[in-house]
Protein backbone atom coordinates (compact mmCIF):
# COMPACT_ATOMS: atom_id res chain seq x y z
CA UNK A 1 0.00 0.00 0.00
CA UNK A 2 1.37 3.04 -1.03
CA UNK A 3 1.25 6.29 0.34
CA UNK A 4 1.66 10.18 -0.60
CA UNK A 5 2.58 12.33 2.38
CA UNK A 6 2.26 16.04 2.26
CA UNK A 7 4.02 18.28 4.84
CA UNK A 8 3.45 22.46 4.99
CA UNK A 9 5.92 23.14 7.83
CA UNK A 10 9.59 24.79 6.71
CA UNK A 11 12.12 21.78 7.49
CA UNK A 12 14.06 24.57 9.50
CA UNK A 13 11.31 24.59 12.30
CA UNK A 14 10.69 21.49 13.12
CA UNK A 15 11.47 17.74 12.61
CA UNK A 16 8.62 16.60 10.08
CA UNK A 17 10.77 15.99 7.16
CA UNK A 18 13.71 14.28 8.92
CA UNK A 19 10.58 11.78 10.56
CA UNK A 20 9.09 11.53 7.52
CA UNK A 21 12.08 11.02 5.50
CA UNK A 22 12.81 7.91 7.82
CA UNK A 23 9.40 6.58 7.81
CA UNK A 24 8.80 6.84 4.23
CA UNK A 25 8.27 3.70 2.27
CA UNK A 26 9.92 2.57 -1.22
CA UNK A 27 6.77 3.20 -3.09
CA UNK A 28 5.61 6.29 -1.15
CA UNK A 29 5.84 9.89 -2.47
CA UNK A 30 6.37 12.96 -0.83
CA UNK A 31 4.72 16.55 -1.42
CA UNK A 32 6.20 19.89 -0.73
CA UNK A 33 4.01 22.40 0.09
CA UNK A 34 3.83 26.12 2.01
CA UNK A 35 6.85 26.91 3.08
CA UNK A 36 7.87 23.02 3.64
CA UNK A 37 9.06 24.10 -0.34
CA UNK A 38 11.77 25.42 1.81
CA UNK A 39 14.10 22.24 1.98
CA UNK A 40 15.00 22.87 -1.85
CA UNK A 41 16.84 25.35 -1.05
CA UNK A 42 20.48 25.01 -3.01
CA UNK A 43 22.93 23.83 -0.78
CA UNK A 44 20.85 23.17 2.45
CA UNK A 45 20.78 20.46 4.34
CA UNK A 46 17.20 19.70 4.38
CA UNK A 47 18.08 19.48 0.02
CA UNK A 48 21.05 17.30 1.20
CA UNK A 49 18.79 14.53 2.87
CA UNK A 50 16.40 14.90 0.32
CA UNK A 51 18.94 14.10 -2.21
CA UNK A 52 20.28 11.60 -0.21
CA UNK A 53 16.64 9.46 0.20
CA UNK A 54 16.24 8.33 -3.49
CA UNK A 55 13.27 10.08 -4.36
CA UNK A 56 13.41 9.73 -8.04
CA UNK A 57 9.94 10.05 -9.41
CA UNK A 58 8.32 11.03 -5.95
CA UNK A 59 9.02 13.98 -4.97
CA UNK A 60 6.54 17.04 -6.04
CA UNK A 61 6.29 20.52 -5.22
CA UNK A 62 3.33 22.80 -5.33
CA UNK A 63 4.34 25.61 -8.23
CA UNK A 64 2.58 28.05 -6.30
CA UNK A 65 4.40 27.72 -3.45
CA UNK A 66 7.61 27.11 -5.07
CA UNK A 67 7.13 30.38 -7.40
CA UNK A 68 5.49 32.34 -4.12
CA UNK A 69 9.28 31.68 -2.40
CA UNK A 70 11.49 32.09 -5.78
CA UNK A 71 12.40 28.61 -5.14
CA UNK A 72 13.30 26.47 -8.17
CA UNK A 73 12.12 22.86 -8.04
CA UNK A 74 15.71 21.47 -9.69
CA UNK A 75 16.68 18.00 -10.95
CA UNK A 76 14.97 15.65 -8.25
CA UNK A 77 11.54 17.39 -7.66
CA UNK A 78 8.70 17.95 -10.14
CA UNK A 79 6.39 21.13 -9.46
CA UNK A 80 2.56 20.39 -9.91
CA UNK A 81 -0.47 22.90 -10.17
CA UNK A 82 -3.36 22.48 -8.31
CA UNK A 83 -5.30 19.85 -10.95
CA UNK A 84 -2.02 18.12 -10.76
CA UNK A 85 -2.15 17.77 -6.76
CA UNK A 86 -5.49 16.16 -7.55
CA UNK A 87 -4.46 13.36 -9.68
CA UNK A 88 -1.26 12.42 -7.74
CA UNK A 89 -3.63 12.06 -4.32
CA UNK A 90 -5.63 9.29 -6.62
CA UNK A 91 -1.80 7.91 -7.55
CA UNK A 92 -1.50 6.99 -3.87
CA UNK A 93 -3.49 4.37 -2.03
CA UNK A 94 -3.91 6.78 0.61
CA UNK A 95 -2.77 10.41 1.91
CA UNK A 96 -1.08 11.31 5.11
CA UNK A 97 -0.73 15.15 5.90
CA UNK A 98 1.71 16.50 8.70
CA UNK A 99 -0.11 18.63 10.36
CA UNK B 1 -13.69 9.67 -7.49
CA UNK B 2 -14.72 10.74 -3.46
CA UNK B 3 -12.75 13.08 -1.43
CA UNK B 4 -13.92 13.94 2.10
CA UNK B 5 -11.82 17.02 2.85
CA UNK B 6 -10.82 17.84 6.63
CA UNK B 7 -9.50 21.51 7.29
CA UNK B 8 -7.72 22.25 10.71
CA UNK B 9 -6.49 25.91 10.32
CA UNK B 10 -8.38 29.06 9.84
CA UNK B 11 -9.46 31.24 6.97
CA UNK B 12 -5.89 33.71 7.62
CA UNK B 13 -3.46 29.91 7.33
CA UNK B 14 -2.22 29.49 3.81
CA UNK B 15 -3.22 25.97 4.41
CA UNK B 16 -7.58 27.24 4.69
CA UNK B 17 -6.58 28.58 1.15
CA UNK B 18 -4.71 25.16 -0.11
CA UNK B 19 -7.73 23.33 0.57
CA UNK B 20 -10.19 25.27 -0.78
CA UNK B 21 -8.09 24.93 -4.09
CA UNK B 22 -7.70 22.11 -3.91
CA UNK B 23 -11.44 21.46 -3.38
CA UNK B 24 -12.02 23.63 -6.39
CA UNK B 25 -9.56 21.17 -8.62
CA UNK B 26 -11.39 18.25 -7.69
CA UNK B 27 -14.77 19.87 -9.11
CA UNK B 28 -13.13 21.15 -11.89
CA UNK B 29 -11.66 17.95 -12.78
CA UNK B 30 -14.89 15.68 -12.40
CA UNK B 31 -14.56 14.21 -9.03
CA UNK B 32 -16.87 14.65 -6.17
CA UNK B 33 -16.29 15.87 -2.68
CA UNK B 34 -18.45 13.78 -0.09
CA UNK B 35 -17.92 15.83 2.41
CA UNK B 36 -15.93 19.25 4.10
CA UNK B 37 -15.28 18.70 7.68
CA UNK B 38 -14.00 21.97 9.75
CA UNK B 39 -11.84 20.69 13.24
CA UNK B 40 -9.48 22.60 15.76
CA UNK B 41 -9.29 25.79 14.13
CA UNK B 42 -10.70 25.29 11.30
CA UNK B 43 -14.15 26.47 12.76
CA UNK B 44 -13.12 29.85 12.37
CA UNK B 45 -12.87 29.10 8.62
CA UNK B 46 -16.53 28.81 8.76
CA UNK B 47 -17.44 31.88 10.94
CA UNK B 48 -19.52 34.44 9.19
CA UNK B 49 -17.57 37.48 11.37
CA UNK B 50 -14.48 36.95 9.49
CA UNK B 51 -13.29 40.63 8.05
CA UNK B 52 -10.53 40.11 5.78
CA UNK B 53 -8.01 43.21 5.39
CA UNK B 54 -8.59 44.87 2.07
CA UNK B 55 -5.72 43.89 0.87
CA UNK B 56 -5.73 40.34 1.15
CA UNK B 57 -7.84 37.41 -0.39
CA UNK B 58 -11.28 36.82 2.38
CA UNK B 59 -10.84 33.02 2.18
CA UNK B 60 -14.07 32.77 4.65
CA UNK B 61 -15.84 34.65 2.08
CA UNK B 62 -14.68 32.10 -0.74
CA UNK B 63 -15.64 29.21 1.48
CA UNK B 64 -18.91 30.50 1.95
CA UNK B 65 -19.50 31.13 -1.64
CA UNK B 66 -17.93 27.55 -2.91
CA UNK B 67 -19.98 25.76 -0.35
CA UNK B 68 -23.17 27.78 -1.26
CA UNK B 69 -22.58 27.42 -5.01
CA UNK B 70 -21.91 23.63 -5.35
CA UNK B 71 -24.41 22.60 -2.46
CA UNK B 72 -21.84 20.93 -0.63
CA UNK B 73 -22.15 19.09 2.62
CA UNK B 74 -19.86 21.56 4.88
CA UNK B 75 -19.67 20.13 8.53
CA UNK B 76 -18.28 22.16 11.61
CA UNK B 77 -16.96 20.35 14.83
CA UNK B 78 -19.74 21.19 17.23
CA UNK B 79 -17.12 21.01 20.39
CA UNK B 80 -14.68 22.61 18.41
CA UNK B 81 -16.78 25.49 17.44
CA UNK B 82 -18.35 26.22 21.26
CA UNK B 83 -15.40 26.43 22.41
CA UNK B 84 -14.21 28.72 19.80
CA UNK B 85 -17.28 31.01 19.79
CA UNK B 86 -18.55 29.74 16.38
CA UNK B 87 -22.33 29.59 17.28
CA UNK B 88 -25.36 28.87 15.50
CA UNK B 89 -29.07 30.07 16.38
CA UNK B 90 -29.80 27.00 17.92
CA UNK B 91 -26.70 27.35 19.86
CA UNK B 92 -26.05 30.63 20.88
CA UNK B 93 -29.77 30.52 22.63
CA UNK B 94 -29.25 27.09 24.31
CA UNK B 95 -25.85 28.87 25.96
CA UNK B 96 -27.74 32.35 26.09
CA UNK B 97 -24.92 33.94 23.84
CA UNK B 98 -25.47 37.21 22.56
CA UNK B 99 -24.61 36.40 18.74
CA UNK B 100 -24.56 33.98 15.80
CA UNK B 101 -21.47 33.73 13.33
CA UNK B 102 -22.73 30.34 11.39
CA UNK B 103 -25.42 30.61 9.39
CA UNK B 104 -26.67 28.23 6.45
CA UNK B 105 -24.35 26.45 4.50
CA UNK B 106 -22.80 25.20 7.54
CA UNK B 107 -23.87 22.72 10.12
CA UNK B 108 -22.55 21.93 13.40
CA UNK B 109 -22.41 17.98 13.58
CA UNK B 110 -20.11 15.97 15.69
CA UNK B 111 -16.61 14.29 14.51
CA UNK B 112 -18.26 11.03 13.61
CA UNK B 113 -19.10 13.53 10.51
CA UNK B 114 -15.31 13.08 9.66
CA UNK B 115 -15.01 9.43 10.50
CA UNK B 116 -18.39 8.63 7.88
CA UNK B 117 -17.02 11.24 5.35
CA UNK B 118 -13.51 9.14 5.36
CA UNK B 119 -15.25 5.73 4.97
CA UNK B 120 -17.56 6.84 2.18
CA UNK B 121 -15.01 9.04 0.24
CA UNK B 122 -11.98 7.12 -2.37
CA UNK B 123 -9.58 9.88 -0.65
CA UNK B 124 -9.51 12.19 2.77
CA UNK B 125 -7.61 15.04 2.45
CA UNK B 126 -6.26 16.93 5.54
CA UNK B 127 -5.55 20.76 5.08
CA UNK B 128 -3.87 22.28 8.16
CA UNK B 129 -0.46 24.11 10.06
CA UNK B 130 0.60 27.12 7.66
Amino acid sequence: MSTLHVISHSPFGDNRLSSCLRLLGSDDGLLLCGDAVYALQPGSAPLASLQASNLQGRLFALEEDLNARAISAGETTRAIDYPGFVALSLNYDKVNSWL
Amino acid sequence: MKFAIAVFSPAHAPSSRRALLFAQAALAGGHEIVRLFFYQDGVHSASANVVAPQDELDVAGQWRSFITEHQLDAVVCIAAALRRGVLNAEEAQRYQRPAVNLPAPWELSGLGQLHEGAQSADRLMCFGGD
